[in-house]
């Protein structure tokens, strides 16, 4: 009996193997190399899914047989003929034939062979098998041969005993429900896998060089944790948890931020569904032989895995990206369609229908639907309520406390209590911004929202690079540029009373300081060429040459004291920023390196 | 429609304990998310960023797995599960989960009112309230028909909770109006010291409540002192809160010394009653939180103290005090006492209570030396990230332990 499904579960890794490394990538590939232009490889590939159909019904009508398997996987090896139209043609139909008659005829026998278990440890070695960089990043034509290679692995693979094991089948979900779950599934798969297929930076991101190991890894293990999941009667809510991993990599994939959260989370739900796509129809259909499997496998495999697939990737293609509204349309899907074949009460959907209905309506009510605001600073501020900025920053410098040397002045709780909503905060993972106006410039503020870390090297804050597509970006800057900035003159007051409390550090210190918080502007030698001097319309300072070329660095401490208090507190309505943050001793190190720039 | 439940049928109150502990489980995984995104943004999600992840946090804490045993609570009260209507209290549940996902999807869409904990806005603030509609209706048809064969005390105090009930919606909506913000302690720009005793004494209000309707009394001798002391902690917070002023004013430090007798003499109530098995480990914890909350409220109220502390990571440490701590105890009480059963194995409580100790440790210190000097948590990443790094871990234990309550409960 182990042997029996160590085969079966070889089986299933010989036919995913196949399908993936062939049907979805090289095969399209020699196509295009081939010249076949768009229209052609829409007729092949159509070919293909008609024929795939077509051979599932074939096998569930004639009723699945090892040996009807093992031929369909020997005729899958004509892959590597596949050169050019129209032998493209007649190697879509045939493999396509080949494809369905195996899937079906496959998940129908499963049961008589393994338990459900091997069928996950199955797709994760098929997944696994092409994600190893010696396979994946070969030549289209190399690759149809190691296709072929997975197709005849599969077909020796194959065991030869039928006996059926109703014991082990149980109605997990009706027919429809599990054609409706996996169509949603697979929607989202495929969308997701072209748009990153079809993407070079998406592409390196998630199957570039040194991420293939690890992509192997995580479809093996998931898969595995599928099989042993589905094995403990985890088969009703895998879906749910796979529509989540699957929605975390669809949205991850559409900001350049989140790319690497996608590379993690898109093997992970593709190998937790594909383990059940495949388990269904054998062990949770309620189908009480290999016919019933096999007839709920053609189904479930036509609808799902053809029609799922090819819309999928049509909706990528029109729109190059996957929107939160598909997503959460899919996971609608899943989840409602558990929830309907749960409960034998409809009072709950009732219930949830009837708030779902007035949220959408008090959505499209007078309130909801007022009109956006003209001034850019009230807009900036919505943006700042939307964006849920009071978490990590408040707007309250305390009167009498540190906080006012730092953040600038109070303003005071009544001023503070004028605004709907009060926007003081609770908590600060960042600074202050009561006075932000009158410390920061506007290009001070949009490189930062750009990119925090190049300005403040180990900051906690998130790129709002996305908020500079549609404006809310320039908005946010303006709003933030106009709050405190009356506050000016008291800054520049607190700034010329300023005396350091404490001795410099060492010059190793100050080059690791002006390192950390000047090169990026003022660049490594101080030359006012740093990586970012470009975004602002008044380049950073030269410091080799000036604006400290009348002071002398062993000289004259008033001057010193000057230059440490530009760093300390930055020139208000410049883009010159202040480092409120660092210590005296951490200013007066600095100071120090910077004025021996000149030397 | 069948008229009534069938065996098969989960009711009102399990669904609720269910769901509540499905949404302790997606607000831990939310809360670890967001310590793994302080310690490095990378992993932020599109548009999702933490500052929309917060929201769904402290709601999901708040209006899920708190909020729910407390209608779990009130199905028992009001013998939901007993009455005709008892297949319409998993479907209430449902709508106030509904309602909770569509606040989170627009939390997450950028659709706040902008107050925290009162997230509360447009589309997402009529469905919640539809919800509390749906679930008042449920309560009220339940008491027409069992009232019947109530005591005349009870019937009078059960008439009395729904119009108080029938007022929840309308507060919320006046809340979460971002024309409302409650008064503030000038010097700190935080809650006064009047505020944070009424909200305590709401606590206090469910704690002398819940031995009495969900415990035996086993000792029927009447002791008014604790309802008289109520009753005029509920005045000095009404006089306080009208006089408003800071943590230097004395009167305001007088309303939180209101507080402190309640920390014995709780404990010393609740011994008069008989208690289920299975909750003794639940009702210790709880009365060990509630103490340490006590106390460093009083000793955080301290001039010099408050000063260093408003803003930083050790009034984080006292809110996971407030919610990890003693909130989930009397959450994991309320459910044990209302289904009679265990919440988890021992060992995943000591698991919570420990992971929830050493977090809360752990941001106090972190606080602590933020408030020394106000820019610590820029200034010192490496001992920041430490500190995060540690969070997370004890994030990650709270999730084991809410997994293996959530597997349990699924199981039954």
């Amino acid at each position: 009996m182990r042997t029996a499904a160590a085969r079966a579960s070889l089986a299933v890794a010989g036919v995913y193997g196949f399908f993936l490394i062939f049907a979805q990538f090289a095969f399209v590939e020699l196509l295009r190399g081939a010249g076949v232009g768009l229209g052609g490889e829409k007729a092949v590939l159509g070919l293909m899914a008609v024929a795939g159909i077509a051979g599932g019904f074939l096998i569930a009508w004639r009723g699945a047989s090892p040996c009807g398997i093992r031929l369909s996987l020997m005729a899958a090896a004509l892959a590597p003929e596949a050169t050019a139209f129209p032998a493209a043609l007649g190697v879509a139909l045939v493999t396509g034939l080949a494809l369905g008659m195996a899937t079906v005829g496959l998940a129908a026998l499963l049961p008589a062979w393994a338990g459900v278990a091997w069928v996950g440890l199955g797709t994760g070695l098929g997944y696994a098998a092409c994600n190893l960089p010696f396979v994946f990043q070969q030549a289209p034509a190399i690759q149809s041969w190691i296709g072929a290679g997975f197709a005849l692995a599969g077909c020796l693979a194959v065991p030869t005993s039928r006996e059926w094991l109703p014991q082990e089948t149980r109605k997990i979900f009706p027919v429809w429900a599990a054609i409706l779950i996996f169509t949603a599934l697979v929607w989202m798969d495929s969308a997701a896998f072209f748009i990153i297929q079809h993407s070079e930076d998406l592409k390196s991101g998630t199957w570039g060089e040194g991420h293939l190991w690890r992509n192997a890894a995580v479809h093996l293990l998931l898969a595995m944790a599928a099989g042993f999941w589905l094995s403990r009667e985890g088969a009703r809510s895998l879906p749910a948890v796979a529509w989540v991993l699957l929605a975390v990599a669809a949205l991850a994939v559409n900001h350049d931020a989140s790319r690497g959260v996608a590379a993690w989370f898109y093997p992970a739900g593709v190998s937790l569904y594909s383990a059940a796509l495949v388990a269904w129809p054998g062990w949770f259909s309620g189908a009480s032989n290999p016919r019933g499997a096999a007839w709920r496998a053609a189904w479930l495999f036509a609808i799902a895995g053809w029609f799922g697939s090819a819309n999928g990737i049509g909706m990528a293609q029109t729109l190059q990206r996957v929107p939160p509204v598909f997503i959460a349309t899919a996971g609608a899907g899943v989840i409602g369609v558990m929830i309907l074949t749960r409960r034998k009460s409809l009072r709950p959907a009732l219930a949830v229908g009837v708030v779902a209905l007035v949220a959408v309506l008090a959505r499209g009510g007078p309130a909801s639907t007022a009109p956006a605001p003209s001034s850019a600073a009230e807009r900036g501020r919505r943006v700042y309520i939307a964006e849920g900025c009071i978490h990590c920053h408040s707007r309250y410098s305390r009167p009498g406390s540190p906080d006012e040397a730092i953040w600038g002045p109070s303003h005071g709780a009544e001023e503070t209590l004028k605004g709907e909503p009060v926007l003081i905060g609770n908590r600060r993972q960042g600074p202050d911004l009561s006075n932000i106006g009158a410390r920061r410039s506007e290009a001070w503020l949009k490189v930062h929202f750009l990119d925090p870390r190049a300005l403040v090297p180990d900051s906690p804050m998130p790129s709002y690079a996305h908020l500079f597509e549609d404006g809310r970006g320039d908005d946010l800057v303006r709003y933030l540029k106009e709050s405190g900035v009356e506050s000016i003159p008291v800054l520049m007051e607190t700034a010329a009373n300023w005396q350091p409390a404490a001795s410099s550090g060492s010059p190793a210190e100050g080059k690791a300081l002006y390192a950390n918080h000047c090169s990026a502007c003022h660049g490594g030698l101080g030359g006012g060429n740093g990586p970012l001097s470009h975004h602002f319309a008044r380049k950073p300072a030269n410091l080799l040459k000036g604006p400290f070329i009348w002071t002398h660095p062993d000289g004259n401490p008033e001057l010193r004291l000057r230059v440490a208090r530009v760093i300390k507190f930055g020139i208000p309505g410049t883009d010159m920023p202040g480092h409120e943050t660092l210590t005296d001793r951490d200013i007066l190190t600095l100071t120090d390196h910077v004025l021996g720039l000149r030397r | 429609m069948r008229e009534g439940p069938t065996p098969t049928d989960p009711s009102g109150l399990s669904t609720a304990v269910r769901h509540a502990l499905g949404w302790l489980l997606f607000g831990n995984a939310v809360g670890i998310y967001l310590s793994v995104l302080l310690l490095d943004p990378g992993w932020q999600l599109g548009a999702w960023t933490y500052g929309r992840w917060v929201p769904v946090h402290l709601n999901v804490q708040l209006f899920g797995w708190t909020s729910l045993p407390l209608v779990a609570w009130l199905f028992s009260i009001y013998q939901v599960d007993r009455s005709r209507l008892a297949a319409w209290g998993p479907a209430a549940v449902w709508a106030w989960s509904a309602a909770l996902a569509i606040g989170v999807l627009d939390w997450l869409g950028g659709q706040t009112s902008g107050k925290i904990f009162l997230d509360w806005k447009s589309g997402a603030l009529w469905a919640f309230t539809a919800a509390q509609v749906i679930l008042w209706a449920v309560l009220a048809a339940a008491w027409r028909e069992r009232s019947a064969y109530w005591p005349q005390l009870r019937r009078a105090a059960t008439l009395a909770g729904l119009g108080g009930l029938a007022l929840v919606p309308f507060s919320l909506v006046f809340a979460a109006s971002p024309k409302v913000y409650p008064p503030i302690d000038q010097t700190t720009g935080g809650p006064t010291g009047s505020s944070l005793q009424g909200s305590a004494l709401i606590v206090v209000g469910l704690m002398l409540l819940l031995p009495r309707v969900a415990a035996l009394c086993k000792d029927s001798r009447r002791r008014p002192g604790i309802w008289i002391f109520f009753a005029l902690s509920w005045i000095v917070f009404g006089v306080t809160e009208a006089m408003g002023g800071t943590h230097h004013d004395p009167h305001q430090i007088f309303s939180m010394l209101f507080l402190l007798p309640w920390v014995w003499w709780l404990p010393r109530d609740w011994r008069r009653f008989e208690w289920p098995e299975g909750s003794v480990a639940w009702r210790g914890a709880m009365f060990g939180w509630w103490g340490m909350l006590v106390v460093t409220s009083l000793a955080m109220y301290r001039v010099g103290v408050l000063d260093r502390i408003k803003f930083t990571q050790a009034l984080v440490a006292h809110s996971h005090m407030a919610m990890a701590g003693f909130t989930t105890s009397f959450c994991a009480l309320l459910i044990v006492l209302v289904t009679r059963r265990r919440m988890g194995p021992p060992s995943s409580v000591a698991l919570w209570h420990g992971a929830a100790f050493a977090m809360v440790l752990v941001l106090a210190a972190m606080g602590w030396m933020e408030g020394a000097h106000p820019s610590w948590m820029l200034a010192s990443p490496a001992w920041r990230e430490l500190g995060l790094l540690v969070r997370t871990a004890c994030g990650a234990l709270m999730i084991g332990a809410s997994l293996l309550w959530y597997l349990e409960r699924r199981k039954s």
